[in-house]
């Protein structure tokens, strides 16, 4: 297992990722984190836009990050397979080009939230992907982050 | 089984939450936010790809534990 997602991790995706020119976003459960929700969570979670620059830009930031990736892997992450699980580096790290719920990646990315520079899927889209997978666990964690939404809404500045 | 429908001391409880939270620095809040719990069957590989995410949910659904919750409500 690897270590634990740390701010100093955080911070190395966003400027990697920014300097290879990774279009993405935060999205799930570590979305809703950098957002302000107050929960757990073991892996980090990244939207990416499926295309081939992307795929490629993101093969090299992963690797520079540390993740050891054979070639058909980063083959499958350039052509932008729906979701990939990543246990092979600093941390655990899912990628996902199609999440449940949204329909394009422009779409979330015209309504994404910027926290201390880190572009993070709007709470709504956060929920609709959740509703839209519908797993027991997201059954059981939508009330409580619905009622993060709303409060989000009525105090962001 | 159906979870529970919040009531008003569990709205109250969260919005305290969130107010606490909110004071926080972000750095903080990370610190205390990922966790690892070591979760059977999903954690034995280094590396997992779905060609989309119906094939990643009838994984889930067949391949974990159902107490992990990845499993679809009913």
């Amino acid at each position: 297992m690897a270590p634990r997602f740390e701010y100093a991790q955080a911070e190395e995706v966003r400027e990697v990722f920014a300097r290879h020119g990774v279009r993405y976003l935060f999205i799930g459960r570590s979305g809703a984190i950098l957002l302000g929700y107050p929960d757990t969570t073991q892996d980090a979670n990244l939207f990416l836009d499926r295309n081939e620059a992307n795929g490629a830009a993101a093969v090299a930031a992963l690797r520079e990050l540390g993740f050891d990736l054979t070639e058909p892997q980063a083959d499958e992450i350039r052509r932008g397979k729906d979701f990939v699980q990543l246990r092979s580096g600093p941390f655990d790290l899912d990628l996902v080009f199609a999440p449940d719920g949204i329909e394009t990646f422009d779409d979330a990315w015209r309504r994404r939230v910027e926290v201390e520079g880190f572009p993070v899927c709007h709470p709504d889209d956060i929920i609709r992907s959740k509703e839209a997978a519908n797993r027991v666990k997201d059954r059981e964690s939508l009330p409580r982050l619905r009622a993060f939404r709303d409060y989000w809404l009525r105090t962001r500045r | 089984m159906e979870p529970r429908e919040p009531d008003e001391h569990d709205r109250r409880e969260w919005e305290a939450e969130f107010e606490a939270a909110s004071r926080r620095p972000l750095r903080t809040r990370l610190r205390y936010a990922f966790i690892h719990t070591y979760k059977p069957v999903l954690d034995d590989a280094t590396y997992r790809s779905f060609g989309s995410m119906a094939e990643y949910r009838a994984w889930c659904a067949e391949s974990l534990p159902s107490w992990l919750g990845y499993g679809p409500a009913v």
